[in-house]
């Protein structure tokens, strides 16, 4: 073999070489982190991923406040550790008011990369999660959803899609918890609500996102379940600039927007109501935001809010008072001398539950709280009848809490305001 | 423009007239076969055109819009043959700039009719001139250094201009659809007739673009400057020769495109009560294939083409669904490709030959 052939063939060795070390490293800075050797330092951080542009941000601003408020009353610390707290956005200002695909893979790898993580808490959309997840399972590091609804996310349940759960936990075993219950508990409260209204048909847009296709599927269920006539589950494009012949199709006396605002929902429901103008109109956790209810902040218009009601997975101060519920009442008052506000977003008390429950999760194991694989255990296998400020609940074997309440909120003054609590249980 | 043409036809043989025949009239048959297939449905099932007439409307109205957009994508390429990707940018910072007049002049849904009525006439002359400068502005800035430079230069910078200009629109507005206030009541029904509703956002639209497609029109085709601007997308160099300013020729063919942008810009925001940073992508992309399905560089052809496409989209959305419609447009746009490269009523460009 002539000189310049055996250089050409060790080039291609050394290259091959190069690669295979390269794709091995890249491997294993994901998943060394993740052993059982525990963080060096008295330094734990907790990551949070949540969009702060756009339409969700007032909600993603109430978790924060929530989580910080949590951990302002442990004194940022858990037994010797030094909690340090980290925001990161994980919408962009292209794509705001959810979480950005690639923006959200990046804040996940930026938790991986850190040695000192030891949780994450997020993301707000369930479609942020799908890339985060799988990220952050591969490392080890447990994983708390303030807001995830998706029943994909944790089951193979009805509504969800070929291949999940399991697709998002590359390391087969679980690291990721929600304090909301899913969206199957969510679609029986809206189609209790619509039964309780006397509805005799139901049509519904969905905004195609994991999210939105995902609930909606389950509002079809739960109707069918419960009885209710679907005349339609039609996506949306959130680029159409209108939704007008759309909104013609639909003749039933009930309309549920599956969807979220930052996908021209606001559009959506003002066409809607302008086509069929004696339709009640509904719509999920995913458009409780001011940039949805209040007129001044670009939401629907006040007449279309008077004909709109809404489920959020979380109660009213009256109700957590009448419960007795003293971890919530002490939550109020203590957001209201923090932040001076009596009636925080509802999304701020999940904040304070999600960081509550991480911080719990760490006091519990002691000294191995820089331990991931023992928190994670803690969280996913020993959290159990926890009394918290969002009622008494424990997380099950798939990571999602056992609480059932939804509350239905209807729109004052351009405001979420709470109505009453809806028992459902979720169909099949 | 018509004018981009130069046809020498030599005789033709029978069987290329026959498939000339086929070609015109065979794809006016596919274009009928939404409304015609969904008329008989509508029949056999309500015993009326009610449903088919209200999207027929619905789609009008909205192609009425992509049009006067259309119409911007046209004549600048009949003019110079580039395809202005920043147009529908242009568009959308005409709809911003409409939106934000209305706080400056007041404007409320409590306005009373005259106030109201005065002060949109005036909004829509400024939101007119704002984008026509700014397109002005985008030829001698972005465009006219790459007069002779390879076609790919201008296209790219294009690109780039209308990546500049939404980021500008995010900068003004942030990247969430914001509403704006209704002011004509734009879904309040007007007057129904057969059963077919018309509410004031159909009428603006429609009274708005028609009376400024024929004024451009007439502009074109009987003014003195019209006629240096057909000059010019014949031939260049020929103008030049005969004395007609072609910098200033295609400077005001900007402008032109950019007026329609503006007046599409404030109908938009009236019609819709969005406005949203993006929207110029979107209707530009719309609008750029009715100009291209009508047949790029002539205005009659632009302006059928974007109500052709309004009414498939307005179709399309009401019976098979939203997501499934911007497929459904280019479809369209394939098969009438296929068949009429030229586009339905246009005509061999400089380019084409």
């Amino acid at each position: 073999m002539s000189r310049a052939r055996w250089l050409a063939l060790l080039s291609c060795l050394l290259g091959l070489f190069g690669m295979t070390v390269a794709a091995c490293g890249s491997n294993d800075n994901e998943s060394d982190s993740g052993g059982s050797a525990g963080i060096s330092g008295d330094t734990l951080t907790i990551y949070s991923s949540l969009p702060l542009q756009g339409t969700s941000k007032g909600q993603s601003e109430a978790v924060i406040s929530g989580e910080k408020l949590a951990l302002k009353q442990a004194s940022n610390k858990v037994g010797k550790y030094t909690i340090k707290y980290v925001s990161l956005d994980d919408s962009t200002a292209q794509n705001p008011g959810t979480a950005d695909e690639a923006q959200t893979a990046s804040n996940a790898r930026k938790a991986v990369q850190d040695k000192s993580t030891i949780f994450y808490l997020g993301e707000f959309n369930s479609g942020g999660t799908k890339v985060s997840l799988p990220i952050l399972n591969k490392a080890n590091i447990p994983q708390i959803s303030p807001s995830n609804t998706y029943v994909g996310l944790t089951t193979n349940k009805p509504g969800s899609e070929p291949g999940e759960p399991d697709k998002y936990y590359p390391a087969q075993k679980r690291t990721y918890a929600r304090v909301v219950p899913a969206d199957d508990i969510q679609a029986a409260a809206l189609v209790t609500t619509m039964k309780e209204d006397g509805c005799k048909s139901v049509h519904i847009f969905n905004d195609k996102t994991t999210y939105g296709a995902g609930l909606a599927r389950n509002i079809e269920l739960a109707a069918e379940a419960q009885s209710l006539k679907v005349e339609g589950n039609d996506g949306t494009d959130r680029n159409a600039p209108n939704y007008r012949s759309l909104a013609a199709k639909v003749k039933a006396d009930c309309f549920v927007g599956s969807g979220v605002t930052g996908e021209n929902y606001v559009q959506v429901f003002k066409d809607v109501a302008a086509a069929n103008p004696t339709a009640k109109l509904y719509g999920p956790d995913g458009v409780a935001e001011e940039a949805f209810t209040n007129p001044a902040k670009g939401g629907i218009p006040a007449d279309v809010g008077a004909r709109t009601k809404i489920t959020v997975a979380t109660l009213g101060l009256e109700e957590f008072k009448k419960r007795n519920n003293a971890e919530a009442e002490k939550f109020f008052t203590d957001y209201e001398k923090e932040y001076g506000d009596a009636s925080p977003d509802p999304y701020a008390i999940y904040g304070y539950e999600t960081m509550s429950l991480a911080l719990a999760s760490l006091k519990a194991v002691g000294d191995k709280a820089n331990d991931r694989e023992a928190v994670r255990a803690q969280l996913l296998e020993n959290t159990k009848d926890r009394e918290s400020a969002l009622g008494v609940y424990s997380i099950d074997e798939n990571g999602d809490t056992t609480l059932t309440d939804y509350g239905l909120y209807l729109i004052k003054n351009g405001e979420p305001a709470f109505e009453k609590v809806i028992k459902a249980q979720a169909a099949g | 423009m018509e004018a981009a043409s130069v046809t020498s036809a030599p005789p033709r043989r029978r069987s290329e007239a026959v498939r000339e025949f086929l070609s015109q009239y065979g794809l006016i048959a596919i274009l009928l076969i939404l409304p015609v297939a969904y008329g008989i449905q509508d029949l056999s099932n309500d015993g009326n055109l009610n449903r088919l007439g209200n999207n027929l409307v619905e789609g009008l109205s909205n192609g009425a819009i992509l049009a006067l957009i259309a119409l911007g994508y046209t004549l600048v390429y009949g003019i110079i043959e580039l395809i202005n990707f920043a147009h529908g940018e242009v568009f959308m910072l005409g709809s911003l700039s409409a939106a934000a007049l209305y706080t400056t002049f007041g404007l409320t849904p409590n306005t009373g009719t005259t106030g109201l009525v005065l002060g949109l006439a005036a909004i829509l002359v400024l939101a007119m001139l704002a984008s026509a400068s700014l397109n002005v502005m985008i030829e001698r800035v972005a465009y006219r250094p790459l007069r002779g430079a390879p076609k790919l230069a201008p296209l790219i910078t294009a690109v780039g201009m209308s990546f500049i200009l939404q980021n500008v629109g995010i900068l003004w507005i942030g990247a969430s659809q914001t509403a704006v206030p209704d002011l004509l009541g734009s879904q309040k029904h007007l007057i129904e007739i057969w059963g077919v509703t018309i509410t004031r956002g159909h009428l603006l639209a429609i009274a708005v673009t028609i009376p400024l497609v024929m004024l451009l029109t007439t502009f074109v085709t009987r003014s003195r400057l019209g006629k240096a601007m057909r000059a010019t997308a014949q031939d260049p160099e020929a103008a030049r020769l005969m004395g007609i300013n072609v910098d200033t020729t295609i400077s005001l063919t900007f402008l032109l495109g950019g007026l329609m942008a503006g007046a599409a810009g404030l109908i938009s925001a009236l019609y819709q009560t969005s406005i949203w940073y993006f929207q110029g992508f979107s209707a530009g992309l719309y609008a750029f294939t009715a100009a291209v399905m009508g047949g790029i560089g002539n205005i009659r052809g632009a302006v059928l083409g974007g109500f052709i496409i309004g009414v498939i989209q307005g179709i399309s959305d009401n019976r098979i669904g939203n997501d499934w419609t911007p497929a459904i447009v280019f479809v369209y746009l394939v098969i009438i490709m296929v068949f009429r490269p030229q586009g339905l009523i246009g005509e061999e460009t400089r380019e084409a030959g």
